[in-house]
């Protein structure tokens, strides 16, 4: 078009991008060559000696294996609930605003202080959780002291935190679906599951992955639920990324060692976030959807 | 039977839902003997209701913190954010949708996947540079540090959601605006942009929910001035603070958000969130 | 205050040649009718004329000057689209009063103008309404007064009446054309894909394929002497068919060898082999002899009746008045009167026209 008019739109936000983000990511790629600390600050230059020392981090690797675990589980769980809600709710609900207005809230809530009402939910001796179980009857369960109930409670968080946000994509999309496959399947006589796998699943499929990426982007920085509810404890049985990189680098103040693994940590992210975007693409597109 | 199993399954998870903010508000209004002495759930049967969480929060002789402070603090920056991010985003949005840029190799289709993929970066990325930097600058603990910083997160959403929606407005309508006289700023402004209420109201929420909820920005980029409500409640949580305040602060923070939710669903009923949305 | 066109060519990656090297004079006053199929290029030599679509070489003008130096919002070109464009969130009034604005008219002005259009459509009663409470019809009546309040001068219209039924359409041409008779200096093109609507309302119909302009001229030249058996399609409804045949011994033998005498008008073409062509209200059912072929298809359309036939020379349609009561796969005969029929090249280039005193 007509010369500068197009620039107008994007060069505002394009460049305010840029230098929010590529000029500190530059930054951080030199200073990872440094060995700037709490004693020492200052850009000197020390090679790849950072790098090497990450090579031999065992609890960095542990953090980063964890979150992979960790972010698949709880993405799976959160599209399974949240699909199966979509669906109970998509054929219509009694009172459907009361419904849609509670499952909205957790989404609504800030993930990190939800953390701490979780925490007083799963502490052992004075917890929710542990007093239900003991009225009924049930030993008490080490929720915070022990590594796999820690887990098991981070990820209890995260999926109350985050089904509804799933729940609100999918719903939009099956509410989008066209009707006419499905009057066919009635049609034929097909029952409600062989509808659901044949007819709903196949095609809510473009919805599901987007819904799916968004949500493995996010959980991929897992930090919030983290840091409020076991900074990373019992020992690093919880910790993930984001909380380990926080602390050696904001709170032990080492700057050019924290930077490298932060790099690496991001890094790893999109080239792990690209790899599954594809392999969901690939999938897609052979069943004709 | 299916409707048996559907009766269950919302009944379960509905309780699921409830469960812990039920908790918080309980909690919230406990006096010590409820809380330390093992879980108690139910007011008035279990545990006479007490206010000495709420009085540890709001001004009073009993306060032991200010929570209105970082409460407008959060206002101001959530405000600030989304504002920034919903005018730049909007803008590159319709730049994106209408024109084809194309410097080198990289299509239009790059420029957007560029946006996007911002959400990749994890703030403790971005964190790090940027305490010095603000640091450099003298822009830590200001407001205006860190609503930059902010809207590096905010401006993606805001560019993913918008194009889809410019997209779907017919070009017709500016390709008209322009045929009558109006340049392409004049045609956005004057035919577009009334037409995109839904669109942006849609960004405007995931802005405000993803500003305000933000801890990691706020807690590296901020000390005194410029602390934010999940900031400072957190910061309470950090020193041995007891439940029954934990949980009054907790549910007077998500009050706001809460709020919004009543808003939105309105908004939902009225079907405008499934076009934008896709 | 002519729009001239010189050498307009467009190439795109994707499509190919979607303008080739066209050039025409555009008079004011005048309606000049664009007809062709759907892809002949229609649609992107308005885009072009507009600037809504960049050219790739050629140069357009109006009144001496080059569009070129102008930005689409400088040109002073209206445009009526196929699918009722108008902006969803003003009132009618606002619609027709926004390009005025634009232009620069007070608000008293501008107001004035708009009641004006509006009424000239029609549409004096629904002033505050929002297009989307309006019908198709209505909200086409909407663009249209926009577009006609701007008096520019040059008035484009992409077959505006495409989504409108049948009856509307009906009314609707003979509106455009008062109308548009009426706008004495403005260059004003109408595209259609439809024959009918073309003869009805052109002053000059330009025929287009495939990016080019394949013949102009008042409508009763196009109709009667197309150039090419490629005008002699798309000019006609239902199509004419064309069929090969040979001439030799004084006789057009058609594929089968069934012959006819050959007509006056063709008798002093050498001997060899050309194509005939016939409009489909010539051919008659042969009560005696005739071409003999089989049904393949019957289309009832209005008060008549289409029917497809396969004979050995090649497709034959032919359109009966009325009703009639005739199954697919029969046996039919019918004449192809000699006197109705048009010869061409094996080239497709015109030799002979029925209608008029030969070539």
């Amino acid at each position: 078009m007509k010369k500068g008019y197009p620039r107008f739109f994007l060069l505002p936000g394009l460049i305010l991008l840029i230098a929010i983000i590529i000029f500190p990511l530059l930054f951080t790629i030199r200073v990872t060559f440094s060995s700037w600390n709490v004693s020492q600050t200052g850009l000197n230059f020390i090679g790849g000696a950072n790098w090497a020392e990450m090579v031999r981090d065992t609890r960095y690797w542990g953090s980063l294996l964890r979150l992979f675990y960790l972010s698949f589980l709880t993405v799976a769980i959160q599209y399974a609930l949240g699909f199966a809600i979509a669906l109970f709710a998509w054929k219509g609900i009694a009172a459907r605003r009361f419904f849609r207005v509670l499952w909205l809230i957790p989404m609504m809530t800030t993930p990190s202080l939800m953390a701490i009402i979780w925490r007083s939910i799963f502490t052992e001796d004075i917890g929710a959780l542990n007093g239900l179980l003991s009225r009924v009857g049930l030993d008490p369960v080490n929720w915070l002291t022990e590594s796999g109930p820690a887990n098991v409670a981070i990820t209890i968080a995260e999926v109350w935190q985050w089904t509804p946000f799933m729940f609100l994509i999918l719903l939009a999309g099956l509410l989008s679906l066209p009707k006419e496959p499905f009057m066919a399947a009635a049609i034929d006589g097909a029952s409600a599951w062989k509808t659901f796998a044949r007819v709903t699943f196949p095609m809510m499929a473009p919805i599901s992955i987007g819904a799916i990426m968004i949500r493995l982007i996010d959980a991929s920085k897992i930090f919030d639920s983290v840091f409020t509810m076991t900074r990373g404890g019992p020992g690093n049985a919880t910790e993930t990324p984001a909380a380990y990189i926080f602390q050696r680098s904001l709170q032990d103040f080492q700057i050019a060692y924290g930077s490298t693994l932060a790099l690496t940590y991001l890094i790893l992210a999109i080239v792990t976030l690209t790899i599954i975007g594809k392999v969901f693409a690939r999938l897609s597109k052979p069943r004709g959807i | 039977m299916y409707k048996v199993l559907k009766a269950t399954f919302i009944t379960i998870w509905s309780l699921f839902v409830l469960f812990p903010i039920m908790w918080a508000v309980t909690t919230s209004f406990k006096p010590e003997s409820a809380v330390v002495n093992g879980a108690t759930f139910i007011p008035f049967l279990e545990f006479q209701p007490s206010l000495i969480g709420w009085k540890a929060i709001l001004p009073g002789p009993d306060s032991i913190t200010n929570l209105f402070t970082p409460t407008l603090n959060s206002l101001i920056v959530t405000a600030g954010a989304t504002a920034i991010s919903l005018i730049f985003g909007s803008l590159a949005a319709y730049g994106l949708s209408r024109f084809t840029y194309g410097w080198k190799n990289y299509s239009n289709a790059d420029i957007i996947f560029f946006f996007v993929s911002q959400r990749i970066m994890p703030p403790v990325v971005l964190a790090i540079p940027f305490f010095l930097l603000l640091k450099q600058l003298k822009l830590l603990d200001t407001h205006l540090g860190l609503i930059l910083v902010l809207t590096s997160g905010l401006m993606p959403i805001v560019v993913w959601l918008m194009v889809d929606f410019f997209n779907a407005l017919p070009r017709e309508i500016d390709e008209m605006a322009m045929l009558e006289g109006c340049n392409p700023i004049q045609a956005f402004f004057r035919t577009i942009l009334p037409l995109s209420k839904p669109g942006l109201t849609v960004a405007g929420m995931f802005c405000v929910i993803f500003g305000w909820n933000d801890i990691f920005f706020a807690l590296t980029l901020t000390a005194t001035k410029v602390l934010t409500l999940p900031v400072a409640v957190i910061a309470l949580n950090g020193t041995v603070t007891p439940y029954w305040i934990l949980a009054a602060s907790t549910v007077f923070s998500i009050i706001p958000l809460v709020g919004l939710a009543f808003v939105i669903e309105r908004f939902l009923s009225r079907g405008s969130l499934g076009g934008a949305v896709r | 205050m002519s729009l001239i066109l010189k050498n307009v060519s467009v190439t795109s990656e994707k499509d190919g040649v979607i303008l080739d090297d066209i050039s025409f004079e555009f008079k004011p006053g005048r309606i000049y009718i664009l007809i062709g199929r759907t892809t002949s290029g229609k649609t992107s030599l308005m885009r072009a004329i507009a600037g809504l679509l960049p050219i790739d070489s050629g140069q357009i003008t109006m009144n001496g000057e080059d569009f070129d130096e102008k930005p689409i919002w400088e040109r002073d070109v209206a445009v009526v689209y196929q699918q009722f464009i108008n902006y969803p969130n003003k009132t009618v009034l606002e619609n027709v009063e926004f390009p005025l604005f634009r232009k620069g008219m007070s608000k008293t002005e501008a107001r004035e103008a708009a009641l004006v259009s509006i009424s000239k459509v029609g549409l004096s009663d629904y002033l505050d309404r929002k297009p989307a409470q309006l019908s198709g019809g209505q909200q086409q009546r909407v663009a249209l007064a926009r577009s006609l309040s701007r008096k520019s001068h040059i008035m484009l219209l992409d077959e505006p009446l495409m989504n409108l039924d049948y009856k509307l359409r009906e009314q609707l041409r003979v509106e455009f054309k008062e109308i548009f008779n009426s706008q004495k200096d403005a260059v004003t093109i109408y595209a259609t894909t439809e024959p009918p609507e073309a003869l009805i309302l052109g002053a000059e119909i330009l025929v287009m394929h495939e990016g080019r302009i394949i013949q102009y001229g008042s409508p009763t030249e196009v109709y009667e002497k197309p150039q090419s058996t490629t005008v002699a399609r798309v000019i006609t409804d239902p199509p004419m068919s064309i069929l090969p045949v040979s001439i030799s011994n004084g006789e057009i033998r058609f594929g089968d060898g069934y012959a006819q005498p050959i007509p006056a008008k063709m008798k002093n073409f050498k001997e060899g082999r050309y194509q005939v062509g016939i409009r489909a209200n010539d051919i008659e059912i042969a009560k005696s002899g005739g071409e003999k072929g089989t049904i393949s298809l019957v289309e009832v359309s209005g008060s008549e009746t289409l029917v497809y036939v396969d004979t050995p020379s090649g497709e034959i349609v032919l359109q009966m008045e009325g009703i009639h009561d005739v199954k697919v796969g029969e046996s039919i005969s019918i004449e192809l009167p000699g006197n109705r029929l048009f010869l061409f090249e094996t080239t497709g280039a015109l030799c002979v026209s029925p209608d008029s005193a030969g070539e």
